[in-house]
C-alpha cells in the first residue's frame, strides 16, 4: 500500500509536513556543498527543485520537454523503450565550472536524468549528484548515470 | 522499518531556510543586448522617458518610483525590432513602494515573437536565475497569505509547479497541481476550458481537495484568464472556496480578470 502510494508523489504533497520534511532531508544534504545551481526536470522536478534551490541560495533552471523554452536553447535527445524523446536547457542560464544538482521527483529507467546530466555537462558544468524522492531499483536506471551519484529517499519494488 | 516507514517518522528542523546570496544582473551574461526599440512596445499614459544611455538597472534607480521602467539599447535599436529578446519594461502594480518589485520586475525577460510571431512572451526563466528576485517573490506571496487559514495551494502546470510550491511550504498549506489531460494516475475530475482556438482541458485529483476548504490558485502569468478560471471552477465544484489567484505578471489588456468572477486576483508586476 505505502508503495503505491509512494509512487504518486501528489499523496506526499498533501501532507505539508511529509512535503517539508522530503524538502529538508535533500536541503540538509545540498546546503553545504557549494551547489550554485538546481537543476529540475519538467514538470515534477518543478515542484521539487525550487524549494530546494531557494534554501541553499542555488539558482533554478528548468529543463523541458522541446519548444517550451522561448529563446536560445540547446538540446539532448535521448532513447525511450519505443522512440525518442528530447530535453532542452536554455544557452547561458549554466555556466563552465558550476556546481549542478539534477532534481527529479523519481528515477525509473534514467534515461531523463542521464539526459539532464549531459546537457548540463556540455555546458561545463560539473554535476554533483541527481537526487530523486523515489527510485525504481527493478528498472537499474542508476546503471544510466554513467558512475554519476545518485541520491534517493525512498526505494519501490 | 520500511524506508517509507522511516521517512514518515523523520522530523526535520522545523524551519525552511529560504536563504540565497544575491544574484548578478542578467543583463551582462544571460541574454544578449539586443532591443526592440521602445517605439514597438507600445507606451503607457505613466511613462517616464528614459535617457537612451541608460541600462536596465540604472534606468530603474533613476526613475525614482517604480511605476516605468524602459529600457532603450542604442546598439540594440540600430538593428531594429524583434533583433532579440529585451530587457523587462514592468509597471509594479500592488505596493508600488515596495523595492522588491523593481529587482523582479527587471528580471523578466521579455521574448518577442514566442511561442508565435506579435507576441512577447514574459520568460520568468531569468527570474528564477536570480537567487534574490526569486526569494523576494516567494516571500511577497507568503507575507500576503500565511495566516490566512489557507489550506491547499492550487499551481498551474507547469510553471505554477516553480512558484506554488515553496509558497504552500512556506504557509503550511498543501501543494496541489492542477494538470494536462492524462498526467494525472487514478481518478480525477476534469474542467473544460477555451483557446484562441478550440478548447483545452484541466485536471485535479479526487479528493485531494475537500469542501471548505480555502485555496490560493498560483500560476507564473495571466494573460486571457481563461487557464486560472479553469482552475477556479474545478476547484469550486469539489466545494472549496478560492480565496484568491496570485500571480507574478498580468497582462492587464488581455482582460484575463474579469475572467475570474468574484475571485480576486494579486500579481506583483504588470506588463502592459
Amino acid at each position: 500500500m505505502a508503495g503505491i502510494m509512494f509512487q504518486d508523489i501528489t499523496t506526499l504533497l498533501l501532507d505539508p509536513q511529509a512535503f517539508k520534511d522530503t524538502v529538508d532531508m535533500f536541503v540538509e544534504r545540498y546546503k553545504d556543498k557549494n551547489i550554485s545551481v538546481v537543476a529540475g526536470i519538467e514538470a515534477r522536478g518543478f515542484i521539487f527543485g525550487p524549494p530546494i534551490a531557494l534554501a541553499t541560495g542555488a539558482k533554478f533552471v528548468p529543463l523541458r520537454k522541446p519548444k517550451k523554452l522561448p529563446g536560445e536553447v540547446i538540446s539532448e535527445e535521448y532513447i525511450l523503450e519505443y522512440g525518442r524523446d528530447c530535453l532542452q536547457m536554455h544557452v547561458g542560464a549554466v555556466k563552465a565550472g558550476e556546481r549542478a544538482l539534477v532534481v527529479d521527483d523519481l528515477i525509473a529507467t534514467g534515461g531523463t536524468l542521464c539526459a539532464a546530466m549531459n546537457l548540463l555537462e556540455r555546458v561545463g558544468a560539473h554535476v554533483v549528484e541527481c537526487a530523486c524522492v523515489i527510485e525504481l531499483p527493478d528498472l537499474k536506471g542508476r546503471e544510466r548515470l554513467n558512475g554519476k551519484p545518485l541520491y534517493v529517499l525512498v526505494e519501490s519494488h | 522499518m520500511s524506508s517509507l516507514q522511516q521517512l514518515a517518522k523523520f522530523r526535520a528542523p522545523s524551519q525552511l531556510r529560504m536563504g540565497g546570496q544575491l544574484g548578478r544582473c542578467p543583463s551582462c551574461s544571460f541574454s544578449p543586448p539586443g532591443a526592440v526599440r521602445a517605439s514597438d512596445l507600445g507606451r503607457s499614459t505613466t511613462e517616464k522617458a528614459i535617457s537612451p544611455k541608460l541600462t536596465c538597472s540604472a534606468a530603474a534607480e533613476k526613475s525614482g518610483s517604480f511605476a516605468f521602467t524602459r529600457v532603450v539599447d542604442t546598439e540594440g535599436a540600430a538593428r531594429g525590432p524583434g533583433t532579440g529578446p529585451v530587457r523587462a519594461q514592468q509597471m509594479a502594480t500592488g505596493d508600488a513602494s515596495d523595492p522588491r518589485i523593481a529587482g523582479i520586475a527587471k528580471s523578466i525577460r521579455v521574448i518577442p515573437d514566442f511561442p508565435k510571431p506579435g507576441i512577447l512572451f514574459q520568460d520568468i526563466t531569468t527570474l528564477l536565475l536570480h537567487t534574490k528576485a526569486f526569494r523576494d517573490t516567494i516571500d511577497l506571496f507568503v507575507e500576503r497569505y500565511q495566516g490566512k487559514g489557507i489550506s491547499v495551494v492550487a499551481g498551474v502546470e507547469a510553471r505554477g509547479f516553480i512558484f506554488g510550491p515553496p509558497i504552500a511550504l512556506a504557509i503550511g498549506a498543501k501543494f496541489v497541481p492542477m494538470r494536462k489531460p492524462n498526467k494525472l494516475p487514478g481518478p480525477v475530475i476534469a474542467e473544460e476550458y477555451s483557446l484562441e482556438y478550440g478548447t483545452d482541458k484541466m485536471e485535479m485529483h479526487e479528493g485531494a481537495v475537500e469542501a471548505g476548504e480555502k485555496v490560493l490558485v498560483i500560476d507564473d502569468l495571466i494573460a486571457t484568464g481563461g487557464t486560472l478560471g479553469a482552475a477556479i471552477r474545478l476547484l469550486g465544484r469539489v466545494g472549496a472556496h478560492v480565496v484568491e489567484c496570485a500571480c507574478v505578471i498580468e497582462l492587464p489588456e488581455l482582460k484575463g480578470r474579469d475572467r475570474l468572477g468574484d475571485t480576486p486576483l494579486f500579481v506583483l508586476v504588470s506588463s502592459a
